[in-house]
């Protein structure tokens, strides 16, 4: 490798991305914009949940049950005159997500042996949604159970028998569970990783279909000079984003960074060069741009999104499924991304993930090296 | 500086490029010498800009052999592109920089040291006439300027071989002239020009030529030698007021092996030198009185059109596609 | 005109289809896709790694344990003693949760004094842990339940206090799956026609064909029409071979009407076909373009819902989600598929993409002309 003609490329390069602004802003801004829009307007947590109710039993138990749930951080409360007709419209339209149906015999119920059956309508197309709504009035209705027996206990003088049991939940690295805390760094690595694809999926293919490759490669360029050339600004375009993604972070959603901001831009940079690399390896192999920018886009954009564990836990796929996200690179990066910002975990903790990202980063700078052909076919 | 400083700039072998079923290039063998001006000449898709781009490296042969600058082609390929310029019919810059900016560029990729590098930068600038307008976008250079700048940054490293695949294709004839007076400053300096074309007159202004057509050397020589040895019969130089009707009777007429329209004259090559005048007559039978038959020397168009098959007589301009 | 624009499909038709890699990307990886995103989107914990720390060793505590792997939720990847360990596996993220039982648990219950059970969980994924701790909370009480029973002979079903009923219309099981992979196929379908059709023009004006495009007697119309058309027949077929994936491989049921999901799909077409179109004819580099769908994509699929509930968006995202057709196309697929949603449900769907297909097409058509003029 030569490095007079590796900086030749990388001065042209850097031209060809000053030369269009247009693309340089977008570069720059996307990420940006892409944090605000998902730190902001994003948020897993399922409060404030639309809840239909309709009290059939209209006494002041039933009364007392809806103040339950309205009172409750998780649910905002509808009232419904229209019986299960009105329910299901108003669930299909995504009004509300969830019906409570207090049966009319409900008080009557209350101090029997099978309990007062309270119905809960939910809407399982959004299945998550839904799991945790059930969770959020599983423990409204517990607690005012709980609370019924209490008192029907101290009215009949005796005192009820102790639990067996004490659940003690305690959280670690992210105490509040708050899902900015955990999408945050996880997002940072998604963007960083369909930006990178996309910034250098063009760059060869480009060359190709105008012709300016042809001249290239009757020179004595050498395909690692070019690979590695034509990394350089896009590399410092990269981390100009992570940089900035990082301080949108820091600055307006307060994300704690307990681990090392060295070891966390150190990182960045191994990921970037991999994740650039293998846009670059599309434009490589298409010599078309339609056809780079469509892999770089398939290849990155889903799965980086899907298969990274940014949102869908990993460990809940199956097994295949699984294996194929040891594939995209995104997975190590958004581990060890949670790993620096929540846990404060060091390379020591990290190195799995870490040499995985390494190696990621060679396999997919040699494979590009190796498939530039200087040869028209 | 290389290992052959002694050997012919190119020597070809029985040099073979397939694609798929089609084969471009058909056993094509021949030699440039040192400091000379070759000439590929041959109509479009005749494997022209095929064997340029398999002596630059561009293309694998699929068989045969060669050697460029002393180096051979299959196992050398990158050593040669050390040796040698090359410049596409595209005239292919990047559009986006400027004319600096480019020749910076290549200058890199060339590897000239930096010492040289100013001096190497103003004389190309000189040549292309492109020194006002250094700071100038590619992009808005018209097609002319493009051109010398292209030949500028595939001259910058001093190459022994320079290869031109059509360099003048779309350029008006004025700027093809000055283009070719470079071309003959270069040669004398020593450089080996190799250059493809389809213009008649380019390809008189060669040392040496060789046509093809079909994938195949049809003739190699001097211009000279063309003229004289590969044509077989004379020229006779038919002028009417109706030379399509006149090309179609000539046909006819034995003795004449083929007749092609010049312009407003028709020429027709014919067996026999002294037939003139059986053919004027024929011709004043056939219903053209007015036809004045006279013999001329021939000229390369002549050479080509005869020994071409289906002879396309003027040279067709535009860029050619031979993949 | 019928001529011309025959003409101008088949070059479109040839010139995409002709590379076989292109054919691949475009008629078999959505059906790859759909098969992994419709098994990796998921959000069901499920085998969720958990660290065994027992110091009690009883059988109590045995039994307590083992309940949180007998249902599948958890899986337990440790068993130590060794409490540093453990921790360890929580920072590495090979476990996401440590069971701990001080000695002394076995002991405790038998006296009639609460079992201490202590989770500890890593809170880095709040979503999953939240529903970690969920389930474990009731296993716990189930089991809490049952040494009631056992012990003191009460009924395990207390006297007093209320059942919760859950029932979940349109997918009773509340797998995630159902209600993601039709929301899979609208991502992927439009990723692909947008993609596409935003690279249609802009990939001419670069190579420069758009020149004798132009100059020929091809009207804007036609010439906008011979571009979008091939990819929205691509898109079509994209969507049934997507459909029909789901339907015979992930049992996702279809309940409602097919002519109604073409229309809506159309109508989506319109939308996705019009901005790409805008993108193509304001750019002037395919690089350019390809920015701009990424700018207008990434934010489309966070605001359509498909991942995020749009009930939980703050206000002024929730108003943001009225301009994305995603939204209203993920509501249209899932209703179709889940709901069995006819039009009486559907149409303001449907008219607001239709709505937004006419804007974006024209404004796409009026910035051709002027450009092109």
């Amino acid at each position: 490798m030569n490095l007079r003609r590796t900086w030749a490329v990388a001065r042209k390069e850097t031209l060809h991305v000053a030369r269009d602004p247009r693309s340089l802003a977008l570069a720059i801004a996307l990420p940006v914009l892409m944090m605000l829009l998902y730190g902001y307007a994003l948020r897993l947590d399922v409060d404030d949940v639309p809840l239909a109710v309709w009290d059939r039993s209209g006494t002041p138990q039933s009364r007392e049950l809806v103040a339950r749930f309205s009172g409750s951080r998780y649910f905002r409360v509808g009232g419904i005159r229209g019986g299960y007709r009105e329910i299901e419209q108003s669930i299909a339209r995504g009004d509300v997500l969830a019906a409570l149906v207090i049966p009319d015999d409900f008080t009557a119920k209350l101090a029997g042996a099978g309990g007062a059956p309270v119905q809960l309508l939910l809407d399982g197309s959004d299945s998550n949604t839904a799991t945790v709504v059930l969770g959020y009035a599983e423990i409204v209705t517990q607690r005012y159970s709980g609370d019924v027996r209490l008192r029907m206990a101290a009215a009949a003088g005796v005192a009820l028998p102790r639990e067996p049991l004490a659940f003690r939940p305690r959280v670690w690295f992210n105490e509040e569970m708050t899902s900015r805390n955990f999408i945050i760094p996880g997002l940072i690595a998604v963007i960083m990783m369909v930006i990178s694809a996309m910034l250098t999926s063009l760059t060869v293919a480009k060359e190709w279909e105008q012709g300016t490759m042809e001249p290239l490669i009757a020179t004595p360029l050498q395909p690692s000079e070019l690979v590695i050339g034509k990394l350089v600004p896009y590399f410092a375009l990269g981390m100009l984003d992570v940089l900035l993604c990082v301080a949108a972070g820091e600055l307006l959603f307060q994300v704690p960074l307990r681990g090392s901001g060295a070891l966390l831009f150190g990182m960045a940079a191994v990921f970037l060069v991999g994740a650039l690399t293998l846009g670059m390896l599309f434009s490589i192999v298409a010599k078309s741009q339609m056809l780079a920018t469509q892999m770089a886009m398939v290849m990155t954009f889903v799965p980086g999104f899907l298969l990274s564990g940014f949102v869908f836990p990993i460990w809940s796929m199956p097994v295949p499924v699984q294996a194929a996200t040891r594939l995209i690179p995104a997975r190590y990066f958004v581990s060890l991304l949670r790993g620096i910002y929540l846990k404060g975990a060091g390379l020591s903790v990290l190195a799995g993930e870490a040499s995985l990202l390494v190696l990621f980063g060679v396999v997919v700078v040699g494979l590009s090296i190796r498939k530039f052909r200087k040869k028209l076919e | 500086m290389n290992g052959g400083s002694e050997a012919p700039a190119v020597v070809v072998r029985e040099l073979t490029r397939a694609f798929g079923e089609f084969v471009a290039v058909d056993r094509v063998s021949f030699t440039v010498a040192r400091g000379e001006i070759f000439g590929f000449l041959g109509p479009n898709g005749a494997g022209k800009s095929t064997t340029i781009r398999m002596l630059c490296g561009l293309l694998s042969p699929t068989s045969g052999e060669g050697t460029v600058a002393g180096f051979d082609l299959r196992t050398g390929a990158e050593t040669i592109k050390k040796h040698i310029g090359y410049m596409s019919q595209r005239f292919s810059l990047y559009d986006d920089l400027t004319v600096e900016e480019n020749i910076d560029f290549f200058a890199g990729i060339y590897g000239v040291p930096a010492d040289r590098k100013g001096e190497r930068k103003d004389r190309v600038l000189r040549m292309a006439g492109l020194l006002e307008r250094r700071a100038s976008r590619t992009a808005y250079l018209p097609a002319g300027w493009k051109q010398r700048l292209a030949l500028g940054c595939a001259i910058l490293h001093d190459p022994p071989v320079l290869f031109l695949d059509e360099p003048t294709a779309g350029v008006d004839p004025l700027r093809r002239r000055a283009f070719w007076e470079l071309i003959h400053e270069m040669a004398e300096t020593g450089t080996t020009v190799f250059v493809t074309t389809h213009y008649m007159d380019e390809a008189s202004s060669c040392d040496r030529l060789g046509l093809i057509d079909g994938g195949k050397i049809v003739a190699l020589g001097t211009p000279e030698e063309l003229r004289n040895r590969f044509m077989k019969g004379a020229v006779l130089e038919v002028r009417t007021s109706r030379p399509e009707d006149a090309a179609v009777l000539l046909e006819t007429f034995p003795g004449v092996r083929s007749a092609a329209l010049f312009g407003n004259t028709v020429h027709a090559v014919v067996d026999d030198p002294g037939a003139a005048a059986s053919v004027a007559s024929l011709l004043s039978t056939g219903g053209l009185a007015d036809a004045t038959v006279v013999p001329i020397t021939p000229s390369l168009e002549d050479v080509f059109v005869s020994l071409v098959e289906g002879g396309r007589p003027d040279g067709v301009p535009g860029g050619e596609g031979t993949e | 005109m019928v001529e011309r624009l025959r003409r101008m499909l088949v070059k479109e038709f040839l010139q995409l289809l002709r590379d076989p890699r292109m054919r691949f990307v475009v008629f078999v990886v959505p059906v790859i896709q759909t098969l992994v995103f419709g098994y990796a989107v998921n959000m069901d914990v499920r085998d969720y790694p958990a660290v065994v720390v027992d110091l009690d060793r009883s059988p109590r505590s045995r039994a307590l344990l083992s309940g949180m792997t007998a249902s599948g939720a958890f899986r337990f990847v440790m068993d130590t003693r060794d409490m540093e360990a453990a921790a360890g596996m929580l920072d590495r993220g090979d476990a996401g949760a440590i069971f701990r039982v001080d000695p002394g648990f076995g002991g405790d219950v038998e006296a009639g004094r609460p079992g201490k059970l202590q989770m500890i969980i890593d809170g880095s994924d709040a979503n999953s842990a939240r529903i970690a701790i969920d389930y474990a909370s009731r296993i716990v009480a189930r089991h809490a339940a049952e040494l009631r029973s056992r012990s003191g002979g009460a009924p395990a079903r207390r006297p007093g206090g209320i059942v919760l009923v859950p029932r979940a219309a349109f997918n009773p099981n509340l797998e995630s799956r159902k209600g993601f992979v039709p929301g899979v196929i609208a991502m992927v379908v439009m990723l692909l026609t947008l993609m596409l059709t935003s690279m249609a023009i802009v990939r001419e004006k670069e190579i420069g064909t758009i020149e004798q495009i132009l100059v020929s007697p091809i009207s804007p119309t036609e010439f906008i029409l011979g571009k979008t058309i091939p990819f929205a027949i691509i898109g079509y077929i994209d969507v049934v071979i997507v459909a029909l994936v789901a339907v015979f491989w992930f049992d996702v049921p279809m309940r409602g009407s097919i002519p109604i999901l073409f229309l809506g799909t159309t109508c989506f077409f319109l939308c996705t076909l019009g901005i790409g179109l805008l993108i193509s004819t304001v750019s002037r580099t395919q690089q350019q373009a390809m920015l701009t769908v990424f700018l207008v994509y990434f934010p489309a699929i966070l605001l359509s819902g498909f991942m995020f509930p749009i009930a939980n968006m703050p206000p002024f995202a929730r108003v943001l989600t009225l301009a994305d057709p995603l939204r209203y196309y993920l509501v249209i697929v899932r209703s179709i598929f889940l709901k069995g949603a006819g039009m009486a449900i559907l149409w303001p769907q449907i008219a607001a993409l239709f709505g937004m297909g006419i804007a974006t097409l024209a404004f796409a058509v009026s910035r051709f002309r002027k450009t092109s003029a």
